[in-house]
């Protein structure tokens, strides 16, 4: 009877090791992030570059990522709000839109749904010119504008009242332009804006720094003013919208978002996590490579931010007339 | 130039990325041959295999997958009328018919044979114009955008069988409502969507397609019984003497039509497909050239969309957007300076598609006797074997069982449709242009402020609107040449 009895005693031994590995292993191990957003976009980019980083710096074994699109993000957002159970350690990654289509009624739920775990990066809005037109500077277009709102055709990669138009609105109407007046086209996707930038059919573009700057280094296109609280080291020639005396800030922010029902622990070890990426210089590397600059606002900083962008937002659109 | 193309043959020809071209496009081709299942998908699958490859290997692979899952895109179209992608409607109008009368093995061969052909021309013009084409990309705006969309849209008379004009019409005009289901792209307001999420994004086109081809197909077949709607056994599957010399110069010209139009950011290769079937059954009934013409446009075209992502960075379509993604988190930035910063990728990418396309060729050949022979299997079993893989190609591009009901709905809908002689083509076409033309169109307006002085000082749009003209006028002035002149003398 001595074989069954040490069969026993290793079984028991394995099971224990077992259950003492496996808290610490699904904590550490494997992390879930849900993008509500088709494969290859701006959100799957920030995302999948994130996952990337956290493997290679160890702070998780295995990353896995769940796109699910639909509704302009709400599908995910919602089908992630409402399974608990399933996405409870599982994160979901979102940008500005998530307040932006609150506000414009098309999503029920807001970041007020969410746990927010960290505001990773910022891409500041920027407004950008062909090259070829040297005489402009942002104080001369505005000066037009100012004369005649309908004078400069100006484009972005989104649909009127979204994002692109938006923070334009918000930058003109600062510099006392009748920013409601200002001729807008709309199209579908910052690529295809900045192919009728190119091709002369709009001359001033409303987009985003980090899928511009390649444009900007090939010379193809010159900046004119930037979103940015201060110079950034990308293209730090352009002056920001605070120094051209028109006092305006603002971010497209992408972050990271826990389940509502995530446990505290859990929470406190997800911005952990990102806190010790975000110092790293793997992650820095990223940046580079992206483009992107670093916004690096934890737990309650991050909701603070959100709730100051949203008021700002809900102002602006209420004043231009963007709110349905 | 020449120093870059050696260069770009030394990479492309590394064992190695030999090996990745082959494994993409056999991945490309495989699924592409799924029904439902189109490029974005196929990529989708593969972006993570990417990722543990080097940029050159990896955007290798990445577009030996997207070339290879057009290439295989045609034979669902052929075999069971279920096009995966928009870019091979137009291959099922006189593919499907040839697969029913028993001839599946030619018309796949002349597939293959014309995709070869379109997708190594389409590699050729990018070798050598890449450069100097990047400014074609540019020169058409939205004026110009929605008076080819129309063109496109004129064609539909094309697809019309005989006294059935006016039912294509209707047809086209109910797709092009469908079109406008979802969130306005240009004013951001929810049409027709009932306040349900769901519908927010608008019909997807996989959908819609799978719907009204596949399933109302097989719809068709179980609502008739006669006998004779069964499939004919494959009796050859070998191109027929005279095929060869037929479609070389079908393939030759469309060709190259299919890699200037799939230049243009917007839907490429699917206008390039249909421009091609249009223009080639104008002056050809030939249904050999009915398949090679959209399938040689499409395969250049989709080569041809290689060209302002590699030149300028901008995705001329869903598929190259995500492949633009793949792209960067590759370390690759695609644009003007990228023949600066990597030689090495940009002409190693481009030697390796005729590698790929040959391996494209000696793979799809040798799989078309057997492939061709699933048509032989009988009704009750191919019955559910075509919706199972239509609902479940549609389930696996969108993971939402509302888009089941909706496209079970859009099925029955469309058997009515066709029972009441209806053709479905144009309703497909209409959908699919729908968006585009709308958005076009607005801008074009917003432009013109209300002087349409300004259409008149370019060039290209002027030149498109006469062919416009000339499309509807052609039947009265055929009519006015062939009135009856006087009293007959006798």
């Amino acid at each position: 009877m001595k074989l069954p009895g040490s069969r026993r005693g290793t079984a028991s031994i394995c099971l224990a090791l077992c259950a003492c590995l496996f808290p610490i292993a699904a904590a550490a191990e494997r992390l879930h992030i849900v993008i509500p957003a088709a494969a290859g976009g701006g959100l799957d980019g920030t995302a999948r570059a994130a996952g990337r980083a956290l493997t290679a710096m160890e702070l998780a074994g295995t990353v896995s990522f769940e796109n699910i699109a639909g509704a302009g993000g709400g599908r995910g957002l919602s089908v992630f709000v409402e399974n608990t159970a399933r996405f409870r350690e599982a994160l979901i990654v979102n940008s500005t839109p998530l307040i932006l289509r609150r506000l414009q009624n098309l999503y029920p739920l807001s970041f007020r749904d969410l746990t927010p775990i960290v505001g990773l990066v910022a891409d500041y809005g920027i407004f950008v010119v062909r090259n070829e037109e040297p005489a402009d500077s942002w104080l001369s277009v505005v000066t037009r504008l100012r004369e005649n709102p309908r004078a400069v055709i100006m484009g972005g990669g989104s649909a009127r009242g979204s994002l692109d138009h938006i923070v334009a609105a918000l930058a003109l109407d600062a510099a006392g332009v009748d920013a409601r007046r200002v001729r807008y086209l709309p199209y579908d996707g910052g690529g295809k804006a900045m192919l009728a930038l190119l091709g002369d059919e709009i001359e001033l573009l409303s987009t985003g720094l980090g899928e511009t700057l390649p444009f900007i280094r090939a010379g193809q296109v010159r900046v004119l003013a930037i979103t940015a609280p201060e110079r950034v080291k990308a293209i730090e020639d352009v002056p920001t919208l605070t120094e051209l005396g028109c006092p305006v800030r603002f971010a497209n922010w992408r972050g990271l978002f826990a389940s509502p029902a995530v446990d505290e622990d859990v929470r406190v070890s997800h911005i952990q996590r990102f806190r010790t990426l975000t110092a790293s210089d793997t992650w820095s590397g990223t940046l580079e490579q992206y483009g992107w600059e670093p916004l690096n606002l934890f737990g309650e900083d991050f909701t603070r931010y959100l709730e100051q962008q949203e008021s700002l937002l809900r102002e602006t659109m209420a004043k231009l007339g963007f709110t349905r | 130039m020449w120093e870059g193309i050696a260069q770009g043959l030394g990479t492309a020809l590394d064992p190695a990325n030999l090996l990745w071209v082959a494994a993409g496009c056999c991945a490309g081709t495989l699924i592409g041959m799924l029904p439902g299942l189109g490029p974005i998908t196929a990529i989708a699958l593969m972006i993570p295999v990417s990722y543990t490859l080097d940029p050159a290997a990896g955007l290798i692979m990445m577009a030996g997958v997207y070339y290879g899952a057009v290439f295989g895109g045609s034979t669902s179209s052929i075999l069971i009328n279920a096009p995966g992608v928009a870019s091979t409607v137009a291959t099922s109008f006189d593919g499907y018919p040839m697969a029913r009368a028993g001839e599946a093995g030619r018309a796949l061969a002349i597939a293959a044979y014309a995709s070869f052909a379109g997708g190594t021309i389409g590699a050729l013009a990018l070798l050598l114009f890449a450069g100097a084409l990047a400014s074609w990309a540019t020169a058409f705006q939205s004026p110009e955008y929605t008076l080819i969309l129309v063109l496109a849209l004129s064609s539909i008379a094309a697809f019309a069988e005989r006294g059935r004009v006016a039912r294509s019409c209707v047809a086209a005009l109910l797709g092009l409502m469908l079109g406008t289901v979802g969130t306005d792209q240009s004013a951001g307001v929810q049409r027709f969507t009932f306040g349900r999420l769901d519908l927010m994004d608008g019909i997807s086109f996989i959908l819609l397609a799978m719907a009204v081809f596949a399933l109302a197909e097989a719809f068709h077949m179980l609502t008739t019984r006669e006998r004779g709607g069964d499939y004919r056994p494959a009796a050859s599957v070998r191109l027929r003497k005279g095929d060869a010399r037929a479609i070389t110069p079908t393939v030759g010209r469309n060709s190259a039509l299919g890699f200037l139009v799939g230049i243009l950011p917007g839907a490429g290769a699917t206008l390039a497909s249909f421009f091609a079937y249009d223009f080639e059954k104008r002056f050809n009934r030939n249904p050999a050239c009915g398949i090679a013409a959209p399938e040689a446009a499409n395969n250049a075209a989709c080569t041809g969309s290689f060209v302002p992502l590699l030149t300028l960075g901008i995705p001329g379509s869903g598929t190259t957007a995500v492949l633009l993604g793949v792209m960067l988190s590759l370390g690759i930035q695609p644009g003007p300076r990228l023949l600066e910063t990597d030689p090495a990728v940009f002409w190693g990418v481009i030697v390796s598609m005729y590698i790929g396309n040959l391996v494209l060729l000696a793979l799809n050949l040798p799989l078309i006797p057997y492939i061709s022979r699933l048509i032989q299997i009988s009704r009750p079993v191919l019955i559910p074997f075509v919706a199972a893989f239509s609902l479940v190609g549609v389930y696996l591009t969108t993971s939402n069982v509302f888009d089941l009901y909706l496209m079970l709905g859009f099925g029955v809908a469309a058997l009515i449709l066709r029972s009441w002689g209806f053709p479905l083509a144009p309703l497909l076409l209409g959908f699919i242009l729908s968006g585009m033309l709308e958005e076009n169109l607005r801008r074009t307006f917003y432009l013109v402020d209300g002087s349409f002085s300004m259409l008149l000082h370019r060039p290209a749009t002027l030149v498109l609107a006469i062919a416009c003209a000339a499309i509807w006028m052609a039947p009265a002035i055929r009519w006015w040449r062939n009135r009856p002149r006087g009293e007959p003398r006798s």
